[in-house]
């Protein structure tokens, strides 16, 4: 850890005088990484930008860049001084400024500091904002002005740039294609970047690794597969809202029994002593529907999702389980019909609570 | 660490605290002082009247100010008629029109071979027409005199107010089947409650505060009292003690209005479902109507002074060259540039140090700085001689210094220095709503490309808000053109300004001779009016 380009540790981070995180420890290893951090509003994420921005001071720990030291109890480098740049997620653009003077300005800090540029051009292009550079702040929408702010963000190249749920208000049509673009630039330039958000498919997407933050602490902090597939802990599950837990009892070295699914059968993450009471976690990719089958669930709900389908099946014990299901799928199933799940039953990875 | 709080900005804020508080403690602390036998003939006879007819006065101003500002302001929100546009900036000019110069207006115009009486002969010849002309001094001069010279506090915060309203809250009324006039009670006029008090309540701190015209129709009131005391009976002590009672009229105010405004900011913050509003077209007699209501109070509040100066003006051309204009000019120019400059710097440092130190105290110091509008210039000025006359002889004397009484009093420092006291809520408030549209994560941006304090506060600060500090300084340009106690009682020597000049010549009686300088001051004032009406009425539409 002692060689990492950003590293934060046994840092309590607080506003206004309220500790938000508690003795948060990690780090981003290289230079270029994207670290993605996701939690429920409220919770702390902004205020960990801020103070690693300098905006917020601490008050125990340290926060080291590149191997300089930028925050403790003794020392704080002005958030001038940082050559750290965030882009807020409301409109932090100079009022009295056209939008184009706004990202200009971003063009005067790094002159000459990296090798790999951008050019004002390239990242108008980027984030298509050509239509609004002669306007004003005040002129143009929200979403807009997050593009805006996030041009001279990313123009200044700073050596860590902070983006607060940066395309929180851009139109969920052109988001996808943003999030492309902003990947590939980041990986181009090498930007290191911290990214606040609350969309976890974008965490998942563009991020190197991702930490959850709950009740003031940080919960996981892994890579995004790893956290989707192999969630620490129940709060994490709950949290990302993709599955349910369900009771089971180990029956042996692959294999769980629940009174209302049967076998199931996959690759334990970790050992459970065989005839141990579980909590397994159930994602909504785990069972495929099969009409032949013998297990029939009774259908509760089922929502159109574009892609896929997923249903809302219970049990006879009045468990609710998720089932996606191929939009294509050659018959759907109305609520109160039965619902056929193949059987056995394998999980690629079974992760036990 | 607590010294650590302690800088530049607190030192800043904590100065100008003191220069606000000292008048207020001089007063209280003079009150227990011991006086001269007048005040115990006076207290036997005049206190009681003298608080009387401020009571008198205050009440007639408020519900005249109320029905004409409220009324008028309703008239050019709501509805399109022949001229609206026009009214809706055309009714602010009637700030131009000090109360004690309409005094002198409506004297002129209603007196014993005055001007009506001269119209009246021209057209029917001569007769006994000052029998039958009614005489409009005493009470009801100062009543008329103030309620036209200060009705717009009103008309542009209730006008603010209506403009502010939701198409919506009108469409739910009419969804409810509410009439008009139902609407109007019910729903528009209590939703712009908060904003109507606050403005009836600085019309009703300008009415205690007010001196010219009251003692033009020789009304005695609290303030006049104070004036009179001092230069009659040259009782400084006593002039302190009717100041207190002023004083409490004014806190009392002074809270209701803080309380009022409190409630006013839940409105002005409704940003969801903002619609604007429809105006009503209004055709025939009922557009004819609004025409004459808003042209009557635009004629009698602004035309009727200015026409009364001009004509006076041009009868006796002579006054034009009896006056000084050019020292005047001069004079004035001087007033207002350093008092704005000032004023200005003084306001800049202690909004960017609240805004850069977030420092409660230093919060709390500027909340106090900026009671000083509340207090009457005539008290301001007493007790600042008081102040003066008490530390010298205590404080520098004592320490073996030469008397600074000449430096403080009758000097253009110890003014400017009263009129930073009386105005700096003006300016610190003006400037503090010019801040309050930068997001504070402009700053923090700015930190975060590079930007020091001092850069940001030059680059970024400075150059947005240089709107509102050419706002700032037309205003307090108005306030000091306008004033009369304040530099009457610490003016230097032969130091003289219009207002001062147009008092003089109508204590001495010659209103015509007034006339010149009035007009001037009128047509001045007026015209910084016509600057600053775009951001008066574009503020309020926010």
């Amino acid at each position: 850890m002692s060689d990492s380009y950003l590293e934060i540790k046994n840092v309590d981070f607080t506003i206004g005088g309220k500790i938000k995180v508690k003795n948060a420890s990690f780090a981003i290893e290289n230079e270029g990484d994207t670290l993605c951090i996701l939690g429920p509003s409220g919770i702390g994420k902004t205020t960990i930008l801020r103070t690693i921005a300098g905006l917020e001071k601490i008050d125990k720990g340290s926060i080291k860049l590149n191997g300089k030291l930028l925050s403790s109890k003794d020392n704080n480098v002005e958030p001038e001084d940082r050559n750290i740049s965030l882009a807020f997620q409301d409109n932090s653009l100079f009022p009295h400024y056209t939008v184009e003077k706004n990202i200009l300005l971003g063009a005067e800090r790094n002159k000459g500091k990296r090798k790999k540029k951008l050019s004002f051009k390239e990242i108008v292009d980027f984030l298509d904002i050509e239509n609004i550079l002669p306007k004003f702040p005040h002129e143009i929408s929200a979403g807009e002005a997050q593009r805006a702010s996030l041009a001279r963000s990313l123009l200044t190249q700073p050596d860590l740039l902070l983006l607060d749920e940066p395309l929180s208000n851009v139109d969920q049509s052109f988001k996808e294609e943003i999030q492309v673009r902003l990947k590939k630039i980041l990986s181009k330039l090498k930007i290191t970047t911290i990214i606040v958000t609350h969309d976890s498919y974008e965490a998942f997407y563009l991020g190197t690794k991702c930490a959850i933050i709950l009740d003031g602490q940080i919960k996981q902090f892994d890579d995004p597969y790893n956290v989707y597939h192999f969630p620490n802990s129940v709060e994490v599950v709950n949290f990302l809202n993709r599955g349910i837990l369900i009771p089971a009892k180990v029956t042996g070295e692959n294999s769980l029994e629940n009174d209302d699914l049967g076998t199931i059968k996959g690759n334990f993450i970790k050992h459970y002593p065989k005839g141990s009471n579980v909590q397994l976690l159930l994602q909504p990719e785990d069972l495929e529907h099969d009409d032949k089958s013998n297990l029939k669930l009774e259908v509760v709900d089922r929502k159109f999702r574009g892609t896929n389908f997923i249903y809302t099946l219970k049990t006879n014990s009045d468990l609710l389980i998720p089932v996606f299901v191929h939009s294509h799928h050659e018959h759907q199933h109305e609520a109160d019909e039965k619902f056929g799940i193949k059987r056995p039953i394998n999980i690629d990875h079974i992760v036990c609570f | 660490m607590y010294l650590k709080k302690i800088n530049f900005w607190f030192l800043s804020s904590l100065l100008v605290s003191i220069f606000v508080v000292i008048p207020i403690v001089t007063v209280f602390t003079s009150f227990f002082e011991d006086t001269s036998n007048y005040y115990q003939i006076l207290k036997d006879t005049f206190l009681f009247e003298y608080i009387f007819n401020s009571l008198v006065l205050l009440i007639s101003v408020l519900v005249l100010t109320f029905l004409i500002g409220t009324s008028t302001a309703y008239l050019v929100s709501f509805y399109k008629f022949p001229f609206s546009n026009f009214f809706k900036w055309a009714l602010i000019l009637s700030f131009a029109v000090p109360p004690y110069i309409y005094a002198y207006s409506l004297t002129a115009f209603f007196e014993n071979y005055g001007t009506l009486y001269s119209i009246l002969k021209n057209l029917f010849g001569e007769a006994n027409y000052n029998q039958s002309i009614p005489k409009f001094d005493g009470l009801i001069g100062a009543v008329l005199s103030l309620s036209f010279s200060l009705f717009a506090y009103v008309y542009i915060l209730s006008r603010a107010s209506f403009q502010y309203q939701s198409q919506n809250l009108i469409d739910l009324g009419r969804n409810l089947g509410f009439s008009k006039a139902k609407s109007f009670y019910s729903l528009i006029l209590p939703a712009a409650r908060p904003a109507i008090v606050a403005g009836l309540s600085l019309i009703a701190m300008e009415t205690l505060a007010e001196f010219g015209a009251v003692d033009f129709f020789s009304i005695n009131t609290l303030t006049t009292g104070i004036y009179n005391s001092w230069i009659t009976f040259d009782d400084l002590a006593f002039s302190n003690r009717i100041s207190f009672f002023l004083l409490l009229f004014i806190f009392a105010i002074f809270i209701l209005e803080n309380l009022s405004r409190k409630k006013a900011r839940y409105h002005a913050n409704t940003k969801g479902g903002f619609k604007q509003k429809e105006k009503i077209q209004l055709s025939g007699s009922k557009a004819f109507f609004a025409f004459s209501i808003c042209f009557l109070v635009f004629f009698l509040s602004f035309l009727f002074p200015l026409s009364q100066m001009l004509y006076w003006t041009l009868k006796f051309p002579e006054n034009l060259f009896d006056i000084p204009i050019v020292t005047l000019i001069l004079n004035t120019l001087y007033l207002v540039l350093l008092s704005s400059l000032v004023l200005i710097i003084f306001s800049l440092i202690s909004n960017y140090g609240n805004r850069v130190s977030k420092n409660k105290t230093l919060n709390a110091l500027s909340t106090l700085s900026i009671s000083g509008y509340a207090i009457p210039g005539v008290i301001l000025a007493v007790a600042f001689i008081t102040f003066i006359a008490w530390f010298d002889d205590n404080v520098v004397k004592a320490l073996g210094f030469l008397s600074i009484k000449k430096m403080f009093i009758g000097s253009i420092l110890g003014l400017v220095l009263v009129y930073f006291v009386r105005f700096y809520s003006l300016a610190f408030n003006g400037i503090k709503s010019g801040y309050e549209k930068i997001n504070i994560s402009v700053d923090e941006s700015s930190y975060l490309l590079g930007y020091s304090k001092k850069k940001t506060f030059m680059n970024i600060h400075v150059p947005f808000l240089r709107n509102s500090l050419l706002f700032v300084g037309i205003l307090i340009s108005l306030e000091i053109i306008r004033e009369l106690p304040i530099t009457l009682i610490l003016r230097p020597f032969n130091f003289e300004t219009f207002a001062t000049t147009a008092y003089i010549s109508a204590s001495e009686d010659l209103l015509e001779a007034a006339a010149v300088p009035s007009l001037f001051l009128i047509l001045i004032a007026t015209l910084f009016i016509m600057l600053t009406s775009k951001y008066i009425l574009r503020e309020n539409e926010r």
